[in-house]
Formats: structure tokens, C-alpha cells, sequence
């Protein structure tokens, strides 16, 4: 895509999950008559972000984060299997396991109810399958939680109704895992800038004392310290892209997860009373963050993680080359 | 000259020149170690002609991107060649000389101060003008045959070593706030200065007061036009948060990496650690979009603010986790290792304060880039 190209599929986009936010069909079927899915075959580095923060900013959910991880495994989504089984809340290892059987635990997106066929990343012991199983035997159980409107649905099932393993290449969960939390990241930053927007229109109008609140240093500077986290979660996302390794991958979610939870807390205060009713969006975006941060690993496993592994004298994340 | 290229070719140079470029002395070093260490790294790396590459050829530059710069700027400070603070000056003072100062003066003094033969210095910051620069008295007085300049400053790094001045003097009526300055470009042998340097809680006396006191400057040694010393004090702000915070943040990176050497395992708090390691990440990506932008021939502005924000808190951040995991170091050792520690982290307390305060980039982050509109 050139640049002229760039701005239409990003207003087409964007159009489709603000018209869409709250349907995952129609948002997939909007996507899809975009071209976004033929987009992400070809030009993953401009459809993840584009869409991801589109649907960030508008808290609107689709089945995006299945066809990021199938395409990241290289199963064509043509064949059956529309959705993919994620992992438990702030896990990333694959989510089934392959024996006699299969048990599966994680999560799924609403595509999952819809899909004809549903991935299973398993573990074999030998190393990860792909198998292909009917979406009923999953033992599907939606639930609202945090936040209903993302429509989740909890995996818990053992089951031998499933098709043959495809064995995949040592890398594929890895490199999945990276697309998904690039995704995950986006979304973070989409859905933190949102806040902002709505907080700083709300400083602008809301007048105290005889004049906007925005004049309030103490309210400009929460709202500064929020542009700043969501800055530089965008910049090392974009430094992810470009160096593509698994350890900046990792750091990008982090911070994009830790800015996110605080855009929601100085935009919440800022908002205040606002903010705490259901009348106001601003609660969907609060819940929404908790969820996503926890998705393919939070902010504060990711960063544990990265300490201990650094304290036990593993080597420190190489530094994007200037 | 690519940037691969160059990369190649300094880091070749530098493991070939290594023992001529090492300092003499252990830990930081005193000032006067710094600044002469400073000095011969410009010399040798200017005659090898790495540092005067990024740079016009009009001032004795070889011409290519500021990426070049950038990356010269990283490999010294991450050689632990030179002390970083002191070498980005040039970033900040060469570049208002090519925009500002007439032609001939740039080509005649900006070689001079990239081959390391001078010090300058940056006079901006007076007693009652901290943050509120605009407000600033030093007085220029139009004479015969030039200026005559009465006045005083303050926070003035390195004035003591300084041969010239980019000086910020009050040229307007006393109220004619960021309308009535004028850059001046002073040598600091002119009779009537006088410099006194003031020790710092780090233990360098980097900052000095200047005074002057009815000093000669000629017409010809403005930096810009009369009136024009705003213009040329809100460009050079940008470049101390774009290319020089790219340095530091390499001098950052490098420490960490002695740190993750010298504290005990058990010392070190995993997710402390962790986020120390993700802010200094974060701080770098941020900064390497801003030199890839001004490399592009952008113009940089208030959204530099974001990449000294990140700084602040990143570079207190590694400090804080640093003085818990070596506290012993830290607050007892009397060696070079120690006091270097000691030195680096009372240093970092800084790091809200100077090139603008936290609360200044703030502001300026709420006015320009996110239009709160005006906060009285």
C-alpha cells in the first residue's frame, strides 16, 4: 500500500469498527469486505496496527486476534478453521495438550461459538501439533465477567473428537505468540488513547471555579503523563516491528499493558464522577484494558519475568539499532 | 557515507584505536580529567574524520545525515570514552551556529569546537530566570561599536573551561519579555567576565556563575537579528532532547548492563529490574523515531517534551534500582567504582530539573500537544 492507499484502508477501518463496535460478526464481515483479511496475508506490519488500534479506540471486538495467530502459524483460515483456542489469562504457553486425547484450557473470542472448526495448539511432549477440532466439543462456556461486551468464552474440555495433529515448526507458537502480543499491544494504545480523548475533552468543557478544569495544573499534568505513557508504548511497538525480536515483542505488551491501566486510572480520575457511571464509555474502555493487558501475558508477569531471567544472569534484551 | 557504513567503520576504528582513546584515569574521573579526556577523543575522532561527519561542510563538516551523529555519540559514551553530558554540548551549540551565526563566523568556529581545540558554554539560566526564561535581565546595551553587556548568569556548564559563550542577553525594554532578546556570541577572554564555578551535590563543580560586568561584544558576533534570541533559544531546546538525549540514553543502557555486573543477584528486585530494562527501551525506540525524523529533514518540536520526560524517569528509575542493589558501594566505598555510583546517581536527581523541568515539559506537553489551552 502507498500512503494514499494507507489513509483510505485506515478511514475504512476505522469506519467499520466505530459502526460496528458493538457486533463481532458484522465487524468481521465489515473487515472482510475491506479486504482487511487479504491485507493481513500480505501486509501484516500495516493491517495488525491499523485495525488493532481502531478497535482499541472504539472497544469493539472481532475474531481479528484468531486469523493474527492462525496466519502467524501459517494455517490458511480458508480451510475450515475460522478460530483459534488462546490461552488462559496471563499464559502463553500453547493451550492444549496432546496425549491418548486432547485437553484444552484457555480462551476463545466469540468466533469461537461461530466457528465451523476451532485450532488447538497443543503440546505433544515432542514438541507443538496443530489439531482441528469441532467447536461443540470444547465444552464452550461464554462468560460477561470484567468486561461482556468483549464476549469471551472460557475452554475447559477433554475430548477425542478432533481431526489428525499437524505438526508445527519449532518457531510457529513463538512467532504467534510475538503477532498476537504486538496485536494485543495496539489495541492497549488504541483503547488508551480513546481514554485520553475522552478525559481532555472533558478538562476542556467541564467548568469549575470559574474556569475549564483543564486549567488546573494538576489535571494537565495527569493528562501529560498519560500522552507520554501511551508515546512511548506506541514507540516500542514500533521498534518491535522493526526489529522483530521475541525479547522487544515481550517489553512492547508490557509497557503497552502498564500504559493502558494508566491512562485508565488518571482519565477515570480526571472524569470523575463522569467517568463512574455506566452513561459515560469511559467504563468499557477501563474494563477492556484489564482484559487485554492479561491476554498472552500482562504487564506485571512480563516483567517479572524479564527481571528474573536477567537476575539468574540471562543476557539483556539487545538494543534496537539505531 | 551510510549509516552501516559508518557503523562499521568507527566501531573497526575504535577497537583499533582503543589504547590511544581510553582515559587515564579510573571511575568518572575528576572534571578537569573529563574535560581533557573530552578534548582528545574530539582531536583524535575529528583528524579520523568521524566527527565531522552529520555535519555541513560549510563549518568544516563532511556532510550525511545527523544519524551519524547519533551513532558516533552512542559508541563513545557506550565505550565509557567520554562523559556524556559534557560531550552533547556540541549537539546543542554547533547547530545554533549553523542556523544563526553569519557564515564566516560558523565556518571559522564551529571546526574549532568539533576538533575538541575549545570548550563553549551556554549562558541562558539567571538567578531570578530558572523556568521562566523569558524573564531574563541580562542587559545588552547598544554602544558605538557593539554591544556592551551587564549582567549575570547562572547554571552555566563548563564556563570555567569556556573560550566562547552563546549567551541570551536582554536587548528589548525590561518588559519586552520573549520579544526583546538577543543571542550574542561572546569569548569568554573579553575583560569584565568573571566566572565562578559552584560545587554540586555530586560532587563536580560542572555549573558556574558568570557575571558581567560593561562587556565588549562587536555587532558581528550576533546570533541572528537583534530581537531574534527567542527564535534561536526555542530551536536549540529541541536538539538537546533529540540527539544528545540519544546519547544519554546509550550511557544509560551501558550502565545498566554494569550494574547487571557488579549488584548481587539477590540484590536486585526481579520486577524493578524488569521495568527499568522496559522504560529504557522504551525511552530509546522514542528517541530513535525522533533522530530518524529529524534525519528526514523534520523540524523538531514540543513533542521532544515526551523524549525528556522519558528520560527523566528512566534515568532516576536505573538510579534508584542502582543505589538499593549497591548500597554498600554506593554510601560507604571511598574508591573510583563507588564514587562513580554515588556521583552518577545524586546526578540522575537532576535529571527532572535541568533542559527544561519535569513540570516545564509537562506544561508544554499540555499547551502544544494536547491544547489545554492556557493553565491560568
Amino acid at each position: 500500500m502507498d500512503g494514499a492507499e494507507r489513509q483510505l484502508f485506515e478511514q475504512a477501518v476505522r469506519r467499520a469498527t466505530t459502526t460496528c463496535s458493538g457486533d463481532a460478526a458484522a465487524l468481521d464481515a465489515a473487515l472482510d469486505e475491506i479486504g482487511w483479511h487479504d491485507a493481513l496475508a500480505t501486509e501484516r506490519r500495516t493491517a495488525i496496527p491499523v485495525l488493532f488500534e481502531a478497535q482499541g479506540a472504539a472497544v469493539a471486538a472481532s475474531s481479528a486476534l484468531d486469523h493474527v495467530v492462525l496466519g502467524a502459524l501459517g494455517v490458511d483460515p480458508g480451510t475450515g478453521a475460522g478460530a483459534v483456542v488462546l490461552p488462559p489469562l496471563g499464559r502463553w504457553r500453547p493451550p492444549g495438550r496432546l496425549g491418548a486425547g486432547l485437553s484444552a484450557h484457555g480462551l476463545g473470542t466469540s468466533a469461537l461459538s461461530r466457528a465451523a472448526a476451532a485450532l488447538v495448539v497443543a503440546d505433544t511432549g515432542e514438541g507443538a501439533a496443530a489439531v482441528s477440532v469441532p467447536p461443540e466439543a470444547l465444552a464452550l462456556r461464554p462468560v460477561e465477567g470484567m468486561d461482556p461486551w468483549l464476549g469471551l468464552v472460557v475452554v475447559q474440555a477433554e475430548t477425542d473428537r478432533m481431526g489428525p495433529g499437524v505438526a508445527l515448526a519449532p518457531d510457529a507458537w513463538a512467532a504467534a505468540v510475538d503477532e498476537a502480543r504486538l496485536a494485543l499491544g495496539h489495541e492497549l494504545v488504541g483503547a488508551a488513547g480513546a481514554m485520553l480523548d475522552l478525559a481532555r475533552v472533558h478538562a476542556l468543557e467541564r467548568v469549575q471555579f470559574g474556569r475549564p478544569i483543564a486549567a488546573f495544573q494538576a489535571v494537565r499534568h495527569r493528562l501529560a503523563d498519560t500522552l507520554v505513557a501511551v508515546e512511548a508504548a506506541r514507540a516500542l511497538l514500533g521498534a518491535a516491528w522493526d526489529d522483530r525480536s521475541s525479547d522487544t515483542v515481550a517489553m512492547a505488551k508490557a509497557v503497552a499493558g502498564r500504559s493502558a491501566r494508566l491512562a485508565a486510572r488518571h482519565c477515570q480520575q480526571v472524569l470523575a464522577g463522569m467517568g463512574f457511571t455506566t452513561e459515560h464509555p469511559l467504563h468499557r474502555y477501563v474494563r477492556r484494558v484489564l482484559v487485554l493487558d492479561e491476554l498472552f501475558g500482562s504487564a506485571r508477569s512480563l516483567t517479572g519475568d524479564l527481571g528474573r531471567s536477567l537476575v539468574a544472569g540471562g543476557p539483556l534484551p539487545a538494543p534496537v539499532a539505531l | 557515507m551510510d549509516l552501516d557504513g559508518f557503523r562499521a567503520g568507527l566501531d573497526e576504528w575504535l577497537a583499533r584505536e582503543m589504547p590511544a582513546l581510553a582515559p587515564g584515569h579510573r571511575g568518572a574521573g575528576t572534571l578537569d580529567e573529563q574535560v581533557a579526556q573530552l578534548a582528545k577523543v574530539k582531536r583524535l575522532a575529528y583528524d579520523a574524520g568521524w566527527m565531522r561527519w552529520g555535519w555541513p561542510e560549510r563549518v568544516g563538516g563532511l556532510g550525511g545525515s545527523p544519524l551519524l551523529r547519533a551513532y558516533l555519540g552512542e559508541a563513545l559514551t557506550s565505550a565509557d570514552l567520554v562523559e556524556p553530558g559534557i560531550y552533547s554540548m556540541t549537539e546543542v551549540l554547533a547547530p545554533t551556529m549553523v542556523d544563526y551565526a553569519a557564515p564566516e563566523l560558523a565556518a571559522a568556529m564551529v571546526p574549532r569546537l568539533l576538533r575538541g581545540d575549545e570548550t563553549w558554554c551556554q549562558g541562558f539560566s539567571e538567578p531570578g530566570t530558572g523556568s521562566n526564561l523569558a524573564a531574563l535581565t541580562c542587559r545588552a546595551a547598544r554602544g558605538e561599536d557593539g554591544w556592551r553587556v551587564t549582567g549575570q548568569k547562572v547554571w552555566t556548564s563548563l564556563a570555567q573551561y569556556a573560550r566562547r559563550c552563546v549567551l541570551l542577553t536582554r536587548t528589548g525594554p525590561p518588559d519586552s519579555a520573549h520579544r526583546g532578546i538577543t543571542a550574542l556570541f561572546v569569548d569568554m577572554d573579553t575583560p569584565g567576565i568573571t566566572v565562578r564555578p559552584i560545587e554540586t551535590i555530586h560532587g563536580a563543580a560542572e555549573f558556574c556563575e558568570v557575571f558581567f560586568d560593561d562587556v565588549p561584544v562587536p555587532f558581528d558576533r550576533m546570533l541572528g537579528a537583534e530581537g531574534q534570541g527567542w527564535s534561536v533559544a526555542m530551536d536549540l531546546l529541541p536538539y538537546e532532547r533529540s540527539t544528545a538525549l540519544w546519547h544519554r540514553g546509550a550511557h544509560l543502557q551501558h550502565r545498566l548492563g554494569r550494574l547487571l555486573e557488579e549488584a548481587a543477584a539477590d540484590a536486585l528486585d526481579p520486577v524493578e529490574l524488569g521495568e527499568v530494562v522496559q522504560l529504557l527501551a522504551a525511552l530509546r525506540a522514542r528517541s530513535r523515531a525522533t533522530q530518524h525524523r529529524m534525519a528526514a529533514g523534520g523540524r523538531l518540536g514540543p513533542e521532544t517534551s515526551v523524549d525528556k520526560v522519558l528520560l527523566a524517569t528512566a534515568e532516576q528509575a536505573l538510579f534508584d534500582l542502582a543505589q538499593g542493589a549497591l548500597a554498600g558501594e554506593m554510601l560507604l566505598a571511598d574508591d573510583p567504582v563507588g564514587a562513580r555510583w554515588r556521583s552518577e546517581f545524586l546526578y540522575s536527581r537532576a535529571a527532572t530539573i535541568y533542559g527544561g523541568s519535569a513540570e516545564i515539559q509537562r506544561n508544554i506537553i499540555a499547551r502544544r500537544l494536547l491544547g489545554l489551552g492556557e493553565d491560568r
